[in-house]
């Protein structure tokens, strides 16, 4: 073994000019047993680090990288000392197919922590562009990153790397990545919301996996009702519990009581019925169940139900005693009363849900309306903002919609044997009065 | 560990960084698997939560906290004692919190730039929701004695009645800016175009 000798930067690299002319030439032959030997993987090594240099380069190390790719992973526990050898910076691609295949094999608990921190220092510091050769790759080695981190029972560890990662491999902020719902579920698990929400503010266009969409909408919920952003936790269920499935499994249960519990903190109301898109099976399946393991939200409505009540008065009445107010909606006290109201009233930059002054000299509340008037500038902006959002969007749609007419699973569906022979009728038809 | 954005964050007064600093080290200690637990500064992370009324984020860090700090640091306690009564919205406990606790040096300026901003916040609630509220309550909301309090507030247009120990509130007219720029034609061009195609 020659690993004990230090070669100049120079011999080295002519060695290695020679070695990638002959290879390119000539592939290795292929293994097609499962092992490959020790000096192999030293070869390919070498090849690695001659060939990451320029994009042309990288491209045929890719597809020499494939050949060898089944071989390598036989050899999963015997490669990791290889690493050392290269540069994840520089040899990003070569560093994803050797540590890919390290990982292919079990896993044992005391080589994941150590593989935990090799991997994440990778993802930080690997070239973007490399790593995009090979997206399906970099993505199955983060998901086993991410079960690796829980095996270990720190999932805070991975948090920073996957939000990263997920940078890294979408082409753009629009598009949804199988890591989006791992990322968010590390986040929940170490308890890491906030950075989880900084995922979710980004608008989703381009979807390629139904199933990353639905337990991105489901771990999303999760995430935004921890932060109590109850709105959007709402559309993001509701993507969960109409989403098309065959039968209806667990997490769609889950996510339709947690949908059925926000719905009555947010508005106060809940129907059970689901929309007409909503799944079949879903529909007949979803309507039956006990709350359990929801005893956080359960609270939640419970003390939302008192500021319902009270919001409820304000559309009867002008002028109501705090003692009143205290009787109607069953609370002890007007003192209580009077705090539940303080804490619904509208701060000049907070949002707040009533508008009233409390008069502690009558022990009288009034209700006021909104003293919005709509026309400030700040409200010409906000209205701008959203006007050029929905024309954004509108665009998408269209195109969207073009692109789906000329699909051709769609138009078989829809051009079934009965409707061609109407739209033939009508077509001569058409041309019976243009010759008249 | 290297804390320097934290501490130059803390220095420069920009209070309203210190908890989306501490979070940016903390996931990154946590990415290198470095221990971080025992030397981390749990209750100025805290604080820095509290300081922009993300009382949420707050609790889900208390959460987190291996018990042995909880119990061993009391200004980490004491950091989440403030958190707990904004939770429960005490007005007048969050005022005690901040006061009966002798934070270290490193926390006092941090404690008491959030009890101003907490003061401002209050009053501008009181503005809101009260036309007349009593001297007692005024006192216990802002946290100050009851002289103090009525000085404050009279100070700031408010109008007392000593017979009935009742504050009438000055409501403050809110200036609605109106002008419109030429642009906006411009922009409202765009939108009817837009409807029309």
């Amino acid at each position: 073994m020659e690993a004990g000798k230090r070669k100049t930067e120079e011999e080295q690299q002519t060695l290695v000019d020679r070695k990638r002319k002959a290879e390119i030439s000539e592939p290795p032959p292929p293994t097609t047993t499962t092992t490959v030997t020790m000096n192999a993987v030293e070869t390919l090594v070498t090849q690695i680090q001659g060939l990451s240099g320029s994009p042309n380069d990288v491209v045929a190390l890719h597809a020499h990288l494939n050949k060898v790719d089944e071989a390598l992973r036989g050899e999963s526990a015997r490669l990791l000392p290889f690493l050392d050898q290269l540069d994840p910076s520089i040899h990003s691609l070569g560093y994803l197919y050797l540590l890919d295949a390290c990982t292919s094999g079990p896993v044992s608990k005391e080589l994941a922590a150590n593989l935990v921190l090799i991997t994440s220092r990778f993802i930080t510091s690997c070239s973007t562009e490399q790593i995009r050769l090979a997206p399906e790759k970099f993505t199955g080695m983060c998901k086993r990153f991410k079960d690796q981190v829980l095996l270990i029972e720190a999932p805070m560890r991975g948090v920073a790397p996957l939000l990263v990662a997920v940078r890294k491999v979408q082409p753009s902020s629009e598009h949804l990545t199988s890591l989006h719902p791992d990322f968010l579920q590390l986040c929940l698990l170490a308890k890491c919301y906030k950075t989880g929400l900084s995922l979710l503010e980004d608008d989703i266009f381009e979807v390629t996996q139904p199933r990353d969409l639905f337990l991105y909408c489901y771990y999303g919920g999760m995430i935004c009702i921890g932060q109590k952003h109850f709105q959007k936790a709402l559309e993001l269920l509701h993507n969960v519990v109409t989403a098309p499935m065959t039968s209806i499994n667990a997490i769609a249960v889950e996510a339709y009581k947690k949908y059925a519990l926000v719905s009555l903190i947010d508005n106060g109301q809940f129907s059970p019925g689901l929309p007409k898109y909503a799944s079949s099976s879903a529909q007949r399946n979803l309507k039956n169940f006990c709350q359990d393991n929801n005893l956080g939200l359960v609270k939640q409505v419970v003390s939302s139900m008192y500021k319902r009540n009270i919001q409820r008065l304000t559309q009867t009445y002008l002028t109501l005693s705090l003692q009143d107010i205290a009787n109607t909606v069953q609370l002890n006290s007007a003192k209580e009363a009077e705090m539940h109201v303080l804490q619904m009233v509208v701060l000049p930059i907070q949002d707040g849900e009533i508008f009233a002054t409390i008069n502690q000299k009558d022990g009288m509340v009034r209700f006021l309306e909104d003293p919005e008037q709509y026309k400030s500038s700040g409200v010409i902006e906000r209205i701008d903002s959203s006007i050029q959002r929905l024309m954004t969007l509108s665009k998408k749609l269209t195109n969207m919609d073009e692109q789906m007419s000329c699909d051709s699973l769609y138009l078989a569906k829809v051009n079934s044997k009965d409707n061609l022979a109407k739209e033939n009728v009508s077509f001569l038809s058409l041309c019976w009065n243009i010759d008249k | 560990m290297d804390f320097t954005p934290l501490s130059n964050a803390l220095t420069a007064k920009s209070y309203d960084k210190v908890a989306d600093f501490c979070d940016e080290l903390m996931l990154k200690a946590a990415a290198e698997g470095v221990p971080f637990q025992d030397e981390w500064p749990y209750a100025i992370h805290l604080l820095g939560y509290i300081y922009v009324n993300d009382v949420n984020s707050a609790r889900f860090l208390w959460k987190s906290i291996p018990s042995t700090i909880k119990e061993g640091q009391q200004e980490v306690a004491a950091a989440w004692n403030i958190g707990q009564k904004l939770w429960t919205h005490d007005y007048s406990g969050v005022h005690e919190a901040v006061r009966h606790f002798d934070w270290s040096e490193q926390t006092r300026p941090l404690v008491a730039a959030f009890a101003e901003v907490y003061s401002q916040r209050i009053f501008r609630l009181l503005l809101s929701a009260y036309s007349t509220i009593s001297i007692q309550d005024t006192a216990l909301f802002l946290g100050m004695n009851e002289d103090d309090a009525t000085k404050y507030v009279v100070g700031q247009g408010w109008i007392l009645d000593s017979a009935s120990q009742m504050l009438t509130v000055k409501k403050q007219a809110v200036a609605v800016e109106q002008k419109l720029d030429s642009d906006k034609l411009q922009r409202l061009t765009e939108y009817v175009f837009y409807l029309e195609h």
